[in-house]
């Protein structure tokens, strides 16, 4: 179709200097289809942008390509109304600052790069939000420990109708079995209330909150903004939720498996949430002579729970306190392997300490054996210098938290009925920066579900999770995506018609956006959709798009750019990169003044996972001598925003090697490489390499075509 | 493999004397490091700390590293905790001389300030009974001659008979406690002979040379050089003194040279003292805590040569109060050199046999 | 009661999370205002060579954020700009700002040109000033918002004037003068972070004696591959490349005379730099002296990759002592290995010590705690955050960040 198109080229920072402006602009004023093109000094300046801005109005503008800076910069200047779509063609870092002043291959590039927006202008579309009608604003908090009431309490504070379901008769979880709590802020030197007492009392007098006692949920289906709850509570309950906290916490390692250390052998070995329950439950009771606590029972344990639960070495002397405070006489020994009590638990670790009848050391539990009805504990490495015995009537095990896992969610997912887990069964994000960071859209978990945490740490983890669910309800009202391409209006839209039902795009979203028909037609789920356009890169039927990217826009691309014939011996390398990573590593190798090979042209995409087949074989008979993709790490310590964007690509390829085999291609004209952000110097390493490499293999045969 | 029988009530004295809350110590080995005088194996104050924690009090009197340690305070200034190394070490140390004393009550009346009067009260009626039976018993007139007070044979022999049953009783405490350092230490075989262990441990004690390496306070070594070496001559001085009075026109002229070092000793343990006092009162973050032990030799050494000084003056200028003035100084006398070997002034004793004990086991 | 035009939230700080808090509660739909005393936006973490425990690059979250705040309107940021006053009640909140003389305007391009023209250097802030800048200089190459700034203590301003004649677009401004400001705001999120503890007052480990000790936030630039040595390690008294490092944790940390809290993040920090030295010098030696190693949670797994390492040693015990070898300037470091029970004197090229955290100087007079932190709630309507309330890593800045911002929406409605 017809769009107006207006192109600009600016000529400051050098870029005039380097590339012969008057001959970039005749590769445009060629094409027929540009309405108006015109070069500026400056286009960053407020002239530069009146010019444009002009333009738009006068020329009857819907399209605009600016031929300048990175996209990444200036993004405040060149914010055009809506409906005007505007492509920025990075000259300065990708062009200018990387290559050779005046060189032929620096113009060539400049003018690939030109003709390559142009193509994607007119291959993209304004993208018109998917918002869905009747998107509820209730939230479903699951689970009612000190995490889910929290959620539920802060829920409703923002102004949110807040659904809270518990499996248990009562409310508060873990938390609701405590006799005392640790103090979390000044002073240290007092054990407090069990803060959990006060907020089942608030979360019960609250109208803006449902609660749902000894009620499971049967099954989940919908999408964000629409999610459809089956209740069973004695009877079966339908609610629709916008989005949904997931806090069903925690249970104890199975301390059965600690037979080692006494436990089920003697009567007197119990765990610490055995033991804090016969606190609670009788507190005056009188207690033995001298009590020892085993800490990491079972954890930091390669043959048990690998990692570090947090919250037990805070426990234990917690309830050293409590022996003491209860029973003067009572001696307690705590085995450590390290005391973590960081941050300013430091203070209460040692008003602890401070009691004449505590003993600590850092040791290793030999053997627990009873005689005459008392234990006796053999330790090793200790910090006494010797090994050592203690007897003492009772052992308390700190055993650590398991996640109770997200199975009871029962989505009616095509990818399964809980939440993705990341290790050690944690619904844990992988990012850092954004401990949120959910494979299900408009789920979050929070508290020890995700991670092992104790409980100040479980209600700031409740506030942030019913924050992300406020928010993605808010998002998909305006019908936008959520992180990481938050703000982006475009969702895939598939034309069916053309289905194989391959289920592809099923299986390999990360988000499990797609649901199934029986035959295997995908069902999509707009507003679980984090716009990755990995299912785009799956489809071999090419039927999936966005308004602004798809198997055309790119294929427009590709096509654009003027391959040199063999003769001339400029060889072309294609080359795809991650947006958010190995895009801005370019960039700031532009800025370092880092050189790499002209030969290359860039093509960045949403993740290296939406690079469908078909822009390969596209390249490959253009005469493209080596597609190149640059992701981000994939593996254990991925940092692929869309979780296996990478590594999809790395097995696609392999396969696409083979293919290449069997046309007697070299397998190597496909090549996948990964990159950190700040890789600006490996990555210019990585397109020299390559581009010498596709050089030695010589031209691509299907050149001469 | 050893059995943990925590003895609290130990652990409870240690803390009380050191007025130290050597429970919150983290075991990082920070004092160790600082300790000059820590050896490379198995450094001291930290594992004693644990040991304390643990309430081990029968490892911790028999382990020569207590007297190693020479209370400089580095290692107090440096704990991460707070929790004072030094003062623990002094205060296991106190609970030494009580467990080796013999008879335990003469370390009781010295250990708590409930018990001075009696402390008190035993030179004073020791003394009085004694001048009773020499028949002296009452103010002499006429120019000031103490021997006529008390007559020196009396006196001298009355004295030393005193000192030999105390340092008797004191000896069998000394012996056990070389017998359970012996007994404690039986796996280490002593690599060198005792006798010259203990000719280095003297040499060393003449040199004060560990005192040189404490970095936390400089001017005590200066004061213990002084306190020391003003007693030792003071020692002489009153050896001689007893000698003189079978052999020399007693008391001594001013002038004779060794009533002339009698008074430069005097001097010299008045300056150190002096230098002590001020320390401990107004600097205590660095001197660390000082308890009633501390205290009562301190003040005891200080009166005794106050009172020293004054009886001598006396004399001199015919006070009328002389008498009552040597009198004191007697009591003094008494709590100095009799009460020694039971209270922190035992150190001499302990701290030589413990430091000679450990160089013969190559414990340095 | 309402109220008919919700105002902003003002978050004072832009580390990582002032900038989370920010678009959080931006992408609720919710007007933010951030500002930033420095030229640009990453706070601490930007200057982090990389996280724990994945070991990755903090510019790959940030450059999210930047682009997050780049596209949403309904966050406007001021940088090099500081909070002198807070006067009003919640949702009435009026706030006095100054914004630091901006001689580079908006409108440079950061093409470059001033800085191959400038004659006047500075210490590197941004590398802990291991290395220099012109006066005027582009912060760090993924500086946000990619802008060039002058430091006005060293730059000759008119008299010299260079950058001004070079600068084709007319973006310098040497006479541009401080602006005092005033927004109306509904409520105020304080992100104001932190800094490392001073290892100067750290007599024993004579970080300001010694060139070749240095502190964990240090070591983070030296072996950045955009720090000072550029893709190497070196050491800062001859810049050769340091073979033996020791690690001192809980250097002044968990000590009544320093610092008595824990920083919760230096031993995982210290773990991470031994990773980061073998990947890049496998046959590097490492030594890291701790008390306890507190890496809680999931961060087990990445001690016992630490473990698993054989050039990387974990020795229980605290450094106490460090001293220099005249010649070389080599260390020694000496501690107790208590678990044997034998003092250690090592030699190294290179001594990092693990300062702790303490909460940045405030601009104000704000509610603390003991130990100078802020207290979480000031007054109602003004909230502290994340490490400026008490010490916290990464991953817990932002979920106390995300935590304020519901906190926000709550207020402001």
């Amino acid at each position: 179709m017809g769009k107006r198109t207006g192109v600009y080229i600016c000529s400051g920072c050098e870029i005039g200097k380097s590339i012969n402006i008057e001959k970039l602009s005749q590769t445009v004023t060629g094409e027929q289809n540009i309405t108006v093109c015109k070069n500026h000094s400056s286009l960053c300046s407020v002239e530069g942008y009146e010019l444009i801005s002009r333009d738009i109005e006068k020329e009857k503008l819907d399209s605009v390509v600016i031929a300048a800076c990175s996209p990444r910069v200036k993004t405040g200047i060149f914010d055009f109304p809506e409906n005007i779509i505007c492509e920025r063609v990075n000259l300065r870092e990708q062009v200018v600052w990387c290559y050779e002043q005046g060189e032929e291959d620096t113009q060539m590039a400049a003018e690939d790069y030109l003709r390559m927006g142009i193509a994607r202008v007119k291959n993209i579309l304004i993208s018109q939000p998917y918002i869905a009608d009747d998107i509820s604003s209730d939230i479903l908090v699951v689970g009612g420990g000190i995490t889910g009431i929290t959620a539920s309490i802060e829920g409703a504070k923002a102004g949110y109708t807040v659904h809270l379901i518990e499996k248990e008769k009562k409310l508060g979880g873990w938390s609701g079995k405590l006799y005392k709590q640790i103090p979390y802020k000044e002073p240290y030197n007092k054990l407090i209330e069990p803060v959990v007492k006060e907020k089942i009392r608030n979360v019960e007098d609250n109208p803006d909150i449902k609660i749902y006692k000894s009620a499971t949920v049967s099954k989940i289906t919908g999408q964000p903004g629409k999610f459809e709850i089956i209740i069973q509570n004695g009877q079966e309950q339908k609610i629709t939720v916008g989005s949904i906290v997931a806090s069903m916490g925690w249970k104890p390692y199975d301390a059965n498996a600690l037979t080692h250390l006494g436990y089920g052998k003697y009567k007197n070995v119990l765990t610490n949430v055995e033991f804090e329950e016969l606190i609670k439950e009788y507190p005056e009771k009188q207690l033995a002579k001298s009590i020892l606590f085993i800490q990491c029972a079972g954890s930091r344990d390669k043959d048990h729970l690998p990692y570090c639960s947090s919250f037990c070495c805070g426990t234990t002397l917690k309830q050293a306190k409590y022996i003491r405070d209860l029973s003067p006489e009572t001696s307690v020994f705590i085995i450590y392997k390290d005391i973590r009590t960081p941050g300013l638990y430091e203070e209460f670790y040692k008003e602890v300490q401070k009691d004449d009848y505590l003993f600590m050391t850092k040791g290793e539990i030999n053997e627990i054996k009873e005689k005459d009805n008392k234990l006796q504990i053999s330790i090793k490495n200790t910090l006494l210098g010797d090994d050592i015995e203690i007897t003492a009537d009772m052992v308390v095990l700190a055993t650590g938290m398991t996640p109770a896992g997200t199975e009871d969610l029962n989505l009616a997912y095509r990818l399964g009925k809980g939440l993705p887990e990341l290790k050690y069964n944690f619904s844990d994000s992988h990012f850092i920066c954004f401990p949120y960071e959910t494979r299900r859209t408009g789920i979050y978990a929070a508290g020890s579900l995700r991670a092992p945490m104790d409980i100040p740490s479980s209600m700031e983890d409740a506030k942030g999770a019913m924050l992300k669910a406020i928010q993605c309800i808010e998002a998909t009202k305006r019908g936008e995506a959520v992180h990481p391409r938050s703000g982006d209006k475009t969702y895939p839209s598939l034309y069916l018609e053309r289905c194989t039902d391959c289920k592809r795009c099923t299986e390999e979203c990360p988000f499990g956006a797609y649901d199934e028909t029986e035959k295997g037609t995908p069902l999509p789920n707009p507003t679980r959709c984090r716009r990755c356009g990995i299912c785009l890169g799956s489809c071999p039927e090419r039927i999936i798009s966005f308004s602004d990217f798809s198997i055309n826009s790119v294929s427009a691309m590709i096509k654009s750019i003027n391959v040199p014939d063999e003769f001339e011996e400029k060889p072309r390398i294609l080359v795809f990169v991650c947006e958010n990573d190995a895009y801005p590593a370019l960039d700031m190798a532009g800025r370092k003044g880092l050189k790499y090979s002209p030969y290359v042209r860039i093509i960045p995409v949403r993740c290296i996972g939406s690079i469908n087949n078909v822009w390969i074989s596209d390249a490959l008979s253009k005469g493209f001598d080596g597609i190149l993709q640059i992701g981000c790490k994939p593996g254990d310590d991925y940092q692929c925003h869309f979780i296996h964007g990478s590594e999809l690509t790395e097995t696609r390829s392999e396969n696409l090697q083979e293919t290449l085999e069997t046309m007697m291609l070299e397998p190597e004209r496909i090549k996948t490489e990964f990159v950190e952000i700040t890789d600006y110097y490996k990555i210019t390493e990585i397109i020299n390499e390559y581009v010498e490499a596709i050089e030695e293999i010589g031209p691509n045969p299907f050149k001469e075509i | 493999m050893i059995d943990i029988n925590p003895d609290i009530e130990f652990k409870k004295e240690v803390k009380r004397l050191s007025n130290s809350s050597l429970n919150e110590c983290i075991q990082c080995g920070n004092c160790s490091v600082v300790c000059t005088l820590a050896p490379d194996d198995s450094p001291f104050p930290r594992k004693e700390m644990i040991w304390a924690g643990w309430g081990m009090k029968e490892r911790l009197i028999v382990n020569t590293d207590i007297w190693l340690c020479h209370q400089c305070g580095d290692c107090s200034t440096h704990c991460p905790r707070g929790v004072k190394p030094a003062d623990v070490f002094s205060a296991i140390r106190q609970i030494c001389y009580r467990h080796y004393a013999r008879p335990k009550f003469l370390n009781t009346i010295l250990s708590k300030p409930i018990w001075l009067p009696v402390a008190i009260l035993i030179p004073v009626i020791v003394i009085l009974s004694i001048i009773f039976m020499a028949g002296t018993l009452q103010i002499p007139e006429g120019t000031v001659s103490y021997s006529k007070f008390f007559p020196h044979a009396w006196l001298n022999g009355s004295f030393s008979i005193i000192v030999f049953t105390i340092y008797g009783f004191a000896i069998s405490g000394l012996i056990k406690f070389w017998n359970d350092l012996k007994a404690h230490y039986h796996d280490t075989q002593p690599k060198k002979g005792f006798f010259r262990s203990f000719l280095s441990t003297i040499n060393e004690i003449l040199l004060h040379s560990k005192f040189s390496s404490c970095s936390a306070q400089k001017s005590r070594k200066t004061s213990h050089l002084l306190v020391f070496y003003g007693f030792i001559l003071l020692l002489i001085v009153t050896c001689f003194a007893i000698v003189a009075t079978l052999t020399h026109n007693y008391p001594l002229k001013f002038t004779n040279p060794v009533k002339i070092m009698g008074n430069i000793a005097g001097l010299m343990l008045l300056t150190g003292l002096g230098i002590m006092i001020i320390n401990r009162l107004f600097n205590k973050k660095k001197y660390g805590n000082s308890n009633y032990s501390d205290w009562l030799l301190i003040i005891s050494f200080f009166l005794l040569v106050i009172s020293g000084g004054l009886v001598e003056l006396a004399r001199f200028m015919n006070w009328y109060y002389a008498y009552h003035l040597y009198f004191f100084h007697l009591v003094c006398v008494w709590f100095v050199v009799f009460y020694l070997p039971y209270a922190k002034f035992g150190h001499m004793l302990y701290r030589t046999i413990a430091i000679g004990f450990a160089k013969a086991i190559d414990r340095q | 009661m309402s109220i008919p035009h919700k105002k902003p939230t003002l978050i004072v700080g832009g580390g990582i999370s002032g900038i989370t808090t920010a678009v959080e509660i931006a992408e609720v739909g919710k007007e933010v205002i951030l500002i930033e005393q420095k030229p640009y936006l990453g706070g601490n973490v930007i200057k982090m060579n990389n996280y724990f425990p994945k070991l990755c690059p903090p510019a790959c979250g940030l450059e999210i954020n930047f682009r997050r705040i780049r596209q949403n309107p309904r966050i406007k940021y001021y940088t090099s700009t500081t909070l002198l006053e807070i006067s009003g009640e919640k949702n009435n909140f009026s706030v006095k700002l100054r914004s630091a003389p901006q001689y580079v305007k908006d409108n440079c391009t950061a093409c470059g040109k001033c800085v191959e023209v400038c004659p006047e250097e500075r210490p590197d802030e941004f590398n802990y000033n291991f290395s220099k800048t012109k006066a005027i200089y582009f912060p760090h190459e993924m500086a946000f918002p990619a802008k060039f700034s002058i430091d006005d203590r060293y730059c000759k301003k008119e008299s010299c004037n260079k950058c001004v004649e070079v600068c084709e677009y007319n973006a310098i401004d040497l006479s541009a003068k401080e602006e005092v400001f005033f927004l109306e705001v509904g409520s105020v999120v304080f992100a104001t972070g932190w800094k490392n503890y001073d290892a100067g007052l750290i007599e024993n480990l004579h970080y300001s004696d010694f060139k070749n000790v240095v502190t964990n936030v240090e070591f983070e630039r030296l072996i950045a591959s955009n720090g000072p040595g550029k893709d190497k390690l070196i050491r800062p008294s001859d810049n050769t490349e340091p073979e033996e490092i020791v690690f001192v944790q809980c250097a002044g940390s968990r000590d009544e005379n320093y610092l008595p809290y824990c920083s919760a993040v230096c031993c995982p920090a210290s773990l991470k730099h031994a990773l980061s030295i073998q990947e890049k010098y496998p046959d590097s030696k490492i030594k890291i002296f701790y008390i306890d190693l507190r890496v809680s949670g999931r961060n087990e797994d990445f001690l016992a990759k630490v473990e698993e390492n054989k050039n990387i040693e974990l020795i229980k015990g605290k450094v106490a002592k460090i001293e220099e070898v005249g010649e070389t300037k080599n260390l020694i470091v000496e501690a107790e290995d208590v678990l044997s029970g034998k003092k250690i004197k090592h030699e190294a090229d290179l001594v990092v010590l693990a300062t702790g955290i303490v909460p940045s100087d405030a601009t104000l007079n704000l509610n603390k705690d003991q130990n100078g932190f802020l207290t979480e709630i000031q007054k109602e309507g003004i909230h502290a955050v994340s490490c400026c309330k008490k010490p916290m890593d990464v991953s817990s800045s932002v979920k106390d960040a995300t935590a304020a911002a519901l906190k926000a929406i709550q207020l402001t409605g």
